[in-house]
């Protein structure tokens, strides 16, 4: 008889604990799998996605936000981009999305461990990075310095606030910057490659994790590579259409390498081995 | 090489007794075979009536086995929404067993080849449900078609593993080489209708192969293709020309045996209930990587038709050693816009390497 077969699409049913409006196109939702022994038990590693599924919709990848270190919910923070995601901005505590996962090569921790850490964030990009410094500071000893240098549109466009304000407080170095200031901003104005132009890192101690729209991320790595940053510094998480999210319907392709199961985490020196638009524009 | 085939158990089966075998076959299989229908068209088919079926062995079928074991479009779930919950329920569905009879080497080679795509990173459940059940029973190429390139992909015109039966056309008879273990059984089961093999069979069989080897009416250089790809020689003209002539009708990846890209998606029945289906789908259309919002990673149609051709003989010769395009002819027969990948295979060798 044939083995049977783990059912690697059926979607399982997780209800919204919580809703935090990060901005007025950014919410964090809060959920956890109705099925409680399901839940007690799911673990993922910083940098994984989940397949998210909306009555109606099929099913969209949504990165991971909350950290591995904090079990037992899991932070999705989905800005509003398409249908799907419009019909999460819908959503109200107590109603029920499906998910399945996680999926994806995580950010590589152990060799993150003793490094300074330097995030470099725009818009949603932080969303992947926040499960990775929640968990950095849920092991503080394990790692360097952390520092995070974060861009947005305008002061009200800034996400994950209280986040933000919550890593001031345990001493992680974060710098704002906005495309454009409104009346009372008295922060940094311009690309978040301002910011770096400001940091001195010890470039041999750290590790660069970048998330961003396409023109911040060639700006950052040009950047970075002046700093003296190699492209084995440089980790970052690639986004895609997907429908599997398990390598098999090739709708995430990246000249051979499949997003979804090859990364969404890649070095740098992994990118550069691809025809890829993020880095030929 | 062929004439010492790792089939090496081999039998014979006279043709008068083919119909009797199956008919014993069909009795505790679903039979799929190539079939002429009314209009004359070849195409794998469910045999109901096997005194009614023209079974065709020569002439290559226009369709593969790839919808029998990834249809078209399949229901994965049905879904209901509620304010008690929202929940997905598997689709109650028995596979038959199935008897795949007359399966060409490209064929063949193709069922290896989805094999690989839905086992290697994860158990696909919805392909292997149908795969587990099925035994294949192929017939070598006597007489490779005008379209066929398969010895240019290392598939054809004879094939040497992946069948559980593999039949020869000697003329009155063929020779029957059993592969895996439920070959073996087969013959065991029914070796009324088998006589051994002789060496003189065997013999002929050999000559059959390099009869059918001399029989290729087109030399595609595939080999040629591969090399010049991995060493990123293929210039960006090449693409750039093809992609305007690609119609992104489509027609390409569905015939293909081997293109398994599918999309997702849900088709809502009414307000609170609707169906989850997987459908084929086709790296050169224009949506097929969009992101929400618009964004499109590969922004021109030149990189999608990069994509099928570099993944065909690059991504995928990487992977398992041999391209993924088994040198059956059918993209060549549909495509209007002359994209196909034998004119790639061209386009792609003019010049040095």
């Amino acid at each position: 008889m044939p083995q049977p077969i783990t059912d690697i699409y059926l979607p399982r049913q997780a209800k919204v604990e919580q809703i935090i409006v990060e901005n007025s196109q950014i919410s964090t939702f809060v959920l956890a799998f109705s099925d409680h022994t399901y839940n007690n038990a799911f673990r993922h590693q910083p940098g994984q996605f989940m397949m998210v599924s909306m009555p109606h919709c099929g099913e969209a990848p949504i990165s991971i936000s909350s950290t591995p270190t904090r079990p037992g919910a899991i932070h999705l923070s989905v800005r509003r981009a398409g249908k799907l995601t419009a019909a999460m901005h819908g959503l109200r505590t107590g109603d029920t999305i499906g998910l399945r996962g996680p999926y994806g090569r995580p950010f590589p921790m152990e060799q993150l461990q003793k490094k300074d850490l330097l995030f470099v964030a725009g818009g949603i990009g932080l969303a992947p990075l926040r499960g990775v410094i929640n968990g950095c500071l849920d092991q503080r000893d394990q790692f360097g310095t952390l520092t995070v240098l974060y861009g947005s549109r305008t002061p009200s466009d800034i996400a994950f606030q209280s986040d933000l304000g919550l890593w001031k407080k345990q001493g992680v170095d974060c710098r704002l910057t906005v495309d454009a200031a409104e009346p009372g901003w008295d922060g940094a104005v311009g690309l978040v490659t301002s910011l770096l132009d400001d940091l001195k890192p010890n470039v041999n101690q750290s590790t660069t994790l970048v998330c961003g729209p396409p023109l911040m991320f060639r700006a950052v790595l040009g950047r970075l590579a002046s700093m003296g940053f190699s492209d084995h510094q440089v980790l970052t998480t690639m986004e895609r259409h997907m429908k599997c999210g398990v390598g098999i319907c090739r709708h995430c392709h990246m000249d051979g390498k499949m997003a979804c199961a090859d990364g969404p985490v890649f070095s740098l020196a992994e990118l550069r081995q691809l025809k890829i638009m993020e880095l030929d524009g | 090489m062929p004439h010492t085939s790792e089939l090496a158990d081999s039998h014979l089966l006279k043709k008068d007794h083919l119909k009797g075998f199956l008919r014993k076959l069909a009795k505790e299989y679903r039979l799929v075979a190539p079939v002429r229908n009314r209009h004359s068209d070849v195409l794998f088919t469910v045999i109901d009536d096997l005194d009614a079926a023209e079974i065709e062995l020569n002439e290559p079928p226009q369709n593969s086995l790839k919808q029998f074991f990834l249809p078209q479009q399949e229901r994965l779930y049905t879904y209901t929404t509620s304010p008690e919950g929202y929940d997905f329920q598997p689709i109650p569905t028995s596979i038959p067993p199935t008897v795949y009879f007359g399966v060409h080497p490209c064929d063949l080679s193709a069922v290896l080849y989805m094999d690989v795509v839905f086992s290697r990173r994860q158990r696909d459940p919805f392909y292997l449900r149908r795969r587990q059940g099925s035994v294949l029973i192929g017939i070598n190429c006597n007489s490779p078609a005008p379209k066929c390139f398969c010895n240019a992909t290392g598939s054809g015109p004879f094939i040497e593993m992946g069948s559980d039966l593999q039949l020869t056309d000697l003329g009155d008879r063929f020779l029957v080489e059993a592969g895996r273990t439920s070959g073996h059984g087969l013959i065991e089961r029914w070796q009324g209708f088998f006589a051994a093999a002789t060496d003189k069979d065997r013999a002929a069989r050999y000559q059959a192969f390099l009869e059918a080897r001399g029989r290729f009416s087109r030399q595609v250089h595939v080999e040629q293709a591969i090399r010049r790809l991995e060493a990123d020689a293929v210039p960006d003209e090449v693409f750039a020309e093809l992609s305007l002539r690609c119609q992104d009708c489509g027609g390409c990846a569905y015939l293909c045996p081997t293109c398994t890209c599918f999309t997702i998606s849900d088709q809502p029945l009414d307000a609170i209930s609707g169906q989850r289906l997987r459908s084929w789908d086709a790296c050169t259309f224009a949506g097929f990587t969009a992101m929400a919002g618009g964004h499109n990673p590969v922004q021109a149609k030149t990189e999608a038709i990069r994509q099928r051709f570099t993944h065909k003989l690059r991504d995928d010769v990487r992977l398992t050693g041999r391209p993924s395009c088994v040198g059956c002819g059918r993209c060549v027969g549909i495509c209007f816009g002359g994209t196909d990948i034998v004119r790639f295979v061209e386009r792609a060798c003019q010049g040095s390497l």
